[in-house]
């Protein structure tokens, strides 16, 4: 069977966001959770952990918070509890998947500004990434002792100044390369 | 402060959707106008720097942390209607390459933090700048932090008020203001304060580089 191509992807990812918030039951939700695991096929647990990791502590949050309103209110909250993290599940699921197997660059093939945007963008985001790690890395194997809040600061200082001047001097780079093979009509 | 998807109601991500296409659209016309083709990898690297600020987490007295936003910056070196765009696009690209914030929060993400959060620091800055002009960086900054921190508590609270299931309980975000307000705002009172010194020190690092436009140096 044909796969589907990465802009189909997308745009069935955008549609199918949509959706679920427009489902109210939990049976669905619950289905469709179910449904996406399925079909998301090899790396289930770890897709299942990926999706759960940023949303975890807001929902814990979320789901205690309200737990303890309702004890306190004695309202029932579970319903509406069991909705909400569903939902919110059910749709982080979905874009751990969609970040998993869909490929941007080529999703975004018909959109070749966008699609530069992204290319340099992401570069530099793992460039500064990069250079995060190698401070923080350079910076804990020079001690035991945990950094203090003010160092902590200091150190974001440091980083933010540093990657601004080797991004500035990459982009200097990138825009010379692009004119030079035409990218930039001039 | 990124909303993820699943806590706002289509009653509000569809009319925020409505309001902010016309903006995105002009922000796209001001852009073209504004930054040509040679200044689109500077800005990326701004649009970058803004991506990393708002993923690294600032430590909080108290043992919390929260993350920065950035838009303050972009806003002082490109101006407030490309950084609305840029921001758009950062939240974008957090939504579809990390997974974090969400696709149908972006219209309400993008106009409390990209739109209001740049046209607040924008005109702080211009109203204070003949004050003092570290002053007016950081005053800007904060307050755009807040007034952004503001904007998306009062969406959140407004969440059980307008989707509601029949029997009254909420189907998205479950707490009214007076949980919102107090849980968003003090936590963004610090990290206002500590943005705006970062952008701060950025913004002289930038001016000592001659990196800014000379409406954002202050020198007439």
């Amino acid at each position: 069977m044909r796969t589907p191509g990465h802009s189909a992807r997308l745009a069935l990812y955008l549609g199918t966001v949509i959706a679920v918030t427009l489902v109210h039951h939990p049976v669905l939700l619950l289905l469709a959770l179910a449904v996406i695991v399925l079909l998301s096929g090899d790396g289930r647990a770890g897709l299942l952990l990926r999706a759960g990791r940023p949303v975890f502590w807001v929902l814990l949050l979320i789901s205690s918070g309200y737990l303890v309103m309702g004890w306190l209110t004695g309202e029932p909250v579970l319903a509406p509890l069991l909705l909400i993290n569903l939902r919110v599940l059910v749709l982080a699921v979905l874009t751990a998947w969609m970040v998993r197997d869909v490929d941007l660059d080529r999703a975004l093939v018909r959109w070749p500004g966008a699609r530069r945007w992204l290319v340099i963008v992401r570069g530099q985001v793992r460039l500064f990434r990069r250079l995060v790690q190698d401070y923080h890395f350079a910076q804990t194997s020079r001690t035991v002792v945990p950094a203090t809040l003010r160092q902590r600061y200091r150190r974001s200082a440091a980083i933010g100044l540093a990657a601004l001047d080797k991004g500035v001097h990459n982009a200097e780079m990138v825009t010379l390369a692009m004119r030079s093979r035409g990218a930039l009509h001039d | 402060m990124h909303i993820p998807d699943g806590l706002i109601s289509p009653q509000t991500y569809f009319p925020a959707l409505l309001v902010a296409a016309p903006l995105w659209w002009w922000a796209g016309r001001e852009f073209s106008r504004r930054v040509g083709d040679e200044a689109l990898p500077r800005l990326a690297v701004f649009a970058a720097l803004a991506f990393v600020l708002s993923s690294l987490m600032l430590p909080l007295p108290g043992g919390t942390s929260g993350h920065a936003i950035g838009v303050g910056l972009l806003t002082l070196i490109f101006g407030p209607w490309v950084a609305f765009l840029a921001y758009t696009l950062v939240l974008l690209l957090q939504a579809l390459v990390m997974g974090a914030g969400g696709i149908t929060a972006l219209p309400v993400n993008a106009l409390a933090m990209g739109l209001v959060g740049a046209w607040t620091t924008w005109l702080l800055f211009r109203l204070l700048r003949p004050l003092q002009i570290d002053l007016a960086v950081v005053a800007a900054v904060s307050i755009s932090i807040v007034v952004s921190a503001l904007l998306v508590a009062l969406v959140l609270g407004l969440q059980p008020l307008i989707a509601q299931a029949p029997d009254g309980s909420p189907r998205f975000f479950p707490f009214g203001w007076s949980v919102t307000l107090p849980a968003i705002l003090i936590p963004h009172l610090f990290i206002a304060l500590a943005e705006s010194a970062l952008t701060l020190m950025i913004w002289r690092h930038a001016r000592r580089r001659h990196w800014l436009p000379v409406e954002s140096t202050g020198s007439t």
